[in-house]
C-alpha cells in the first residue's frame, strides 16, 4: 500500500464529490433502484471505472492505485452523502478485498477486472444462525474430485444479486472442518439467489447453495487453512468503510433538515429560530464531527496496520450507530409530517443510517466486542500515562 | 391526591374471556394469516371486523349509555384493548369512533346524533380527519381553508376552499370532519369552525402521499368551492378550536395505544425466539432480555398512568385533560418506537431486507428471516410518525410546559 499524499486525497474527495453532487441525489437514486433491472446504475459503474476509483486500493499490478481503506472510504462517503446505490462496498472492500488480501497470483488476475469494471463481487458469510457472529460457519465444501461441493445458506447481503463472483465462506470437508473462502460464480449452477431491495432501497439477495461444484482453485489462497480471524478483519474493514458511507449520509441529513428548518414558518417564525430545535440540530453537527473523526481514527490505525487496529474499528461503530440513530431520527422528527414522505431526502437518509447501523454488527454488538477484548489494555496511551503521572 | 385509581373488579374476568372468545370467533384463518404477516388489509377485512364489534356494542364501548355506548369503566376499556391487542386484532380505526364520535355527541344538535352517530356506532360510516394543512402542522391554529357562508342562497351552504394533508385514509373515507376558518379577521383560534363533509360532494380530490415504508396511508385533499350544508356545522361558528382541542385529548388519550404495545411485546419475543446469534436465539442473549425487561418496565408504567387518568377523570366526572393527555402522548409514542427499534436491531440480524411487496395479498415469493419480518419492518417504518401526527413529541412538551408548569 502506497499512501496519498494529502493533496492527492483532497483532489480525490473534490472530484468524487464533483460527480456525484451533479449526478446524484435521492431522486436519482429512487430511479436506479426502482427502475432499473438491477437496481442500480451500470452507466455510473463505468465511471467509477473510467475515474480510476474502482482501482483505488487494488495494487498496481491489476492496474489499481494502490491505496488504502482510507481513500476508499473518502470515496464511500461522498457515495452516501449522495445515497448513491451502486455495489461499492461489496465489491471493492469485500469481494476485492479479499482476494487481494489472501488470493493465490492466479487468483489475483480477478482483480484487474474488477478494476476495469467488469467485475462486481460481494461476500457472503453470515448465516440464518450466525446473526452478527463472526465465527459461526455452518456452510460446508466438500471435497469431491479435485474440488469441492459447496451447500448451505447464506444471510441477505447487499450487492449479491449482482455479483458476478462471490466471495464465499464454508467449512472445509466438513462441518468441523476449517473455514475458507471460495470464488463461486454468481451464475453457477445450484447457486439460488432471493433478490430483495434491503430497507433503504438498495438491492441485494439471501443466497442458498446447493451442491454446486466448485474447482480446485475456487478456494481462495489454495492452502485449507482456517481463515476466521483473516475473515475477522476483513469484516473489520467493511465495518469502517460502512461507517465512512454514514459519516457521508449524517453530514448530508444534518444539512437538509437545516436548511428545511430555516424555510419552515411555525407561529410565524422560521422552526430554527426555536432554541429547542437549535439545540437539536447542535447535537446533530457535534454527533457528526466526532463520528468523523472516530471514523478517521480507526481508518489511520487499520491502513498504518496497528495492533489495536480492530478496538479502533469496534469503537468508531459503536460512535456511528449511535450517531446514526439519533441524526437519522432527528432528520425525519425535525422535517414533521414532510420526514415521512418519499418525496424528501430526510426518509431516504434515516433509512440509509438504519441499515449501515446495522451492517457489520450494531452498535451494541461492537460494544460488546469492546467489553470482551476489555480489561486487557488501558483506554489509551495518554490515559495510561496520565494514570502513571498521576 | 396520590391514590387515583380504583379498585380493580374480579367480576371483569368473565369480560376478559367474552374478548377472547369474541377475537377467536371473529377473526378467521385467512385473516389470523395476513394479521400475523403484517399484511395490507382491505376495506372490506377492517369492515368485516369492525361492524363484528359494532352489532356487539363494543367499537362504542367507551361511550355513554345515552349516546349508545356501553358506559366501559376505564378497567373495562382496558381490558378490551389489551385482549384485542394481544389477539392481533385489526387497528380500531380513530377517526369515528374515538374522534369525531364524542364529538359529536357532545356538542352536536339532535339531528347530528341521529344522522351520524348510528353509523359510526357501527362501522357503516368511514370518516377522516381534515386538520394539518401543508403550511399548519405543529402549528395548527395558522389554518387556511377558508368556509365562506353563500350569500346566493341565504346562508344555507358554506363555501369551502383549501387544501388539508396528512389525512389518513380520506382515500376509504366517506365522510371527513375539517376545520376551517371561517372569520380570517378574528385572532387564530377564534375563527375556526368544526364542520363535516360528505366525501362525494363535488369540488374535493384525494391523492395519496407515499410514505418511507412505501405504504399508501395518508393523502392530500383538495377542497375546491366545495358546497357543504350549514346544518353540517357542529356546535357554534368559531368555536370551533374549544371543540378540537376536547378531541385532542381524547385522541391522545387512545394514543398511548397500549393494545398495540402488549402485541408489540409478544412480537418482540418471538423474534428474539426466532433469530440467532452464533447458533443461540437472541432471547438467550443478556443485552436483549435487559432490553425486553426495560421495555416492560416502561410498559408497565405507562399502563399503570393511562388507568390513573382515566380514573382521576372519572371520580372528577371530568373531561380528559389535555396536559394528561400530552404526556400519554409523549411516552406512549415513545415506546412505540422503542418496542419496535428493538424487534428492528434483532431482526437486522438477516440483513435488513425489506420485503414491502410480501405485504401484499396473493404475494407468494420466498420470505427472508422470521415470518413476520416485512411486517414489523413495516410498522417500524411507519411508527417513525407517532412522535410527529396527533401534535408532535415537541408540541406536546410545550403543552405541559405552558398548561401545568405555567411557562
Amino acid at each position: 500500500m502506497t499512501a496519498f499524499s494529502t493533496e492527492e486525497r483532497q483532489l480525490l474527495s473534490e472530484s468524487a464529490e464533483a460527480w456525484f453532487a451533479d449526478r446524484y441525489g435521492p431522486e436519482h437514486s429512487k430511479k436506479l433502484t426502482r427502475d432499473t433491472e438491477d437496481g442500480f446504475g451500470r452507466e455510473e459503474w463505468k465511471t467509477y471505472a473510467e475515474m480510476g476509483w474502482l482501482g483505488l486500493a487494488l495494487p498496481e499490478a491489476a492496474g489499481g492505485s494502490d491505496g488504502g481503506l482510507t481513500e476508499l472510504a473518502i470515496l464511500l462517503s461522498t457515495a452516501g452523502k449522495h445515497l448513491a446505490v451502486e455495489p461499492l462496498l461489496p465489491t471493492l472492500v469485500l469481494g476485492a478485498g479479499a482476494v487481494a488480501q489472501f488470493g493465490a497470483p492466479a487468483q489475483q488476475e480477478i482483480l484487474g477486472k474488477v478494476a476495469e469494471g467488469a467485475c462486481l463481487m460481494a461476500l457472503l458469510h453470515a448465516e440464518p444462525a450466525s446473526g452478527f457472529a463472526r465465527d459461526h460457519v455452518e456452510a460446508v465444501a466438500t471435497r469431491s474430485g479435485d474440488g469441492f461441493t459447496l451447500d448451505g445458506a447464506k444471510t441477505f447481503a447487499i450487492g449479491a444479486h449482482a455479483a458476478d463472483t462471490l466471495v464465499v465462506s464454508a467449512r472445509i470437508g466438513d462441518a468441523s472442518g476449517p473455514v475458507g473462502l471460495f470464488l463461486v460464480p454468481g451464475k453457477a449452477e445450484g447457486v439460488s439467489l432471493n433478490v430483495s431491495p434491503a430497507m433503504d432501497g438498495r438491492r441485494g439477495a439471501a443466497a442458498r447453495f446447493a451442491g454446486v461444484s466448485l474447482p480446485a482453485d475456487a478456494l481462495l489462497g489454495g492452502a485449507e487453512t482456517d481463515r476466521l480471524s483473516a475473515i475477522d478483519a476483513l469484516l473489520d474493514r467493511g465495518t469502517l468503510a460502512a461507517c465512512a458511507e454514514a459519516v457521508g449520509a449524517m453530514h448530508a441529513a444534518t444539512a437538509t433538515t437545516l436548511d428545511y428548518l430555516k424555510q419552515r414558518k411555525q407561529f410565524g417564525r422560521a422552526l430554527s429560530e426555536f432554541q429547542v430545535i437549535q439545540h437539536r440540530l447542535v447535537d446533530m453537527n457535534i454527533l457528526c464531527e466526532e463520528t468523523r473523526a472516530a471514523v478517521h481514527a480507526a481508518l489511520t490505525a487499520v491502513d498504518e496496520g496497528r495492533a489495536d487496529a480492530a478496538l479502533a474499528v469496534a469503537r468508531a461503530k459503536v460512535q456511528c450507530a449511535r450517531a446514526s440513530r439519533f441524526i437519522g431520527g432527528q432528520a425525519v422528527q425535525l422535517h414533521g409530517g414532510m420526514g415521512m414522505t418519499d418525496e424528501l431526502a430526510a426518509s431516504h437518509f434515516y433509512k440509509r443510517l438504519s441499515v449501515t447501523e446495522a451492517q457489520f454488527g450494531d452498535g451494541e454488538w461492537h460494544l460488546r466486542r469492546l467489553i470482551e477484548a476489555g480489561a486487557a489494555a488501558p483506554a489509551s496511551a495518554a490515559l495510561a500515562s496520565g494514570l502513571a503521572a498521576g | 391526591m396520590f391514590i387515583n385509581a380504583l379498585a380493580r373488579d374480579p367480576s371483569l374476568e368473565s369480560f376478559r374471556q367474552e374478548v377472547r372468545d369474541f377475537c377467536a370467533a371473529n377473526i378467521g384463518p385467512d385473516l389470523r394469516r395476513k394479521l400475523d404477516l403484517g399484511q395490507h388489509l382491505t376495506k372490506e377485512e377492517y369492515n368485516a371486523w369492525l361492524q363484528a364489534l359494532g352489532e356487539k356494542g363494543w367499537l362504542g364501548g367507551n361511550w355513554p349509555r345515552e349516546a349508545g355506548g356501553q358506559g366501559w369503566s376505564a378497567e373495562e376499556a382496558a381490558i378490551f384493548r389489551e385482549e384485542t391487542g394481544r389477539a392481533g386484532a385489526p387497528w380500531l380505526i380513530p377517526f369515528g369512533v374515538t374522534m369525531v364520535g364524542p364529538v359529536i355527541y357532545t356538542f352536536g344538535t339532535p339531528e347530528q346524533k341521529a344522522r351520524h352517530l348510528p353509523g359510526i356506532l357501527k362501522n357503516t360510516t368511514w370518516w377522516c380527519q381534515g386538520y394539518s394543512e401543508p403550511g399548519s402542522g405543529s402549528d395548527l391554529a395558522s389554518l387556511r381553508t377558508r368556509a365562506v357562508k353563500g350569500v346566493d342562497d341565504d346562508g344555507a351552504h358554506y363555501r369551502v376552499t383549501g387544501q388539508k394533508i396528512w389525512t389518513t385514509l380520506a382515500h376509504w373515507a366517506d365522510w371527513c370532519f375539517c376545520l376551517v376558518r371561517t372569520d380570517p379577521d378574528a385572532k387564530p383560534q377564534k375563527g375556526i369552525s368544526f364542520l363535516l363533509i360528505d366525501m362525494k360532494t363535488p369540488g374535493i380530490t384525494v391523492r395519496p402521499i407515499i410514505t418511507l415504508d412505501m405504504g399508501h396511508h395518508v393523502n392530500e385533499v383538495f377542497f375546491d368551492d366545495v358546497r357543504v350544508p350549514a346544518e353540517n356545522l357542529i356546535g357554534e361558528e368559531n368555536k370551533g378550536w374549544d371543540y378540537a382541542k376536547f378531541l385532542l385529548a381524547n385522541e391522545r388519550v387512545g394514543v398511548a395505544e397500549l393494545g398495540s404495545m402488549v402485541r408489540y411485546l409478544d412480537q418482540l419475543k418471538g423474534v428474539l425466539a426466532q433469530t440467532m446469534e452464533g447458533g443461540k436465539p437472541l432471547s438467550q442473549s443478556p443485552e436483549f432480555q435487559r432490553r425486553v425487561a426495560e421495555l416492560e418496565v416502561q410498559f408497565a408504567t405507562l399502563e399503570a398512568l393511562v388507568a390513573d387518568q382515566h380514573a382521576a377523570h372519572q371520580s372528577a366526572a371530568d373531561q380528559p385533560s389535555l396536559i394528561g393527555a400530552a404526556a400519554l402522548k409523549i411516552r406512549g409514542s415513545e415506546l412505540q418506537q422503542a418496542i419496535l427499534q428493538c424487534m428492528t436491531d434483532a431482526l437486522a440480524r438477516h440483513g435488513l431486507a425489506y420485503q414491502a411487496d410480501a405485504l401484499m395479498a396473493g404475494w407468494n415469493g420466498e420470505l427472508m428471516g422470521p415470518a413476520e419480518m416485512a411486517g414489523i419492518l413495516a410498522e417500524h417504518l411507519h411508527r417513525r410518525a407517532a412522535t410527529i401526527y396527533g401534535g408532535s413529541s415537541e408540541i406536546q412538551r410545550n403543552i405541559i410546559a405552558k398548561g401545568a408548569l405555567g411557562l
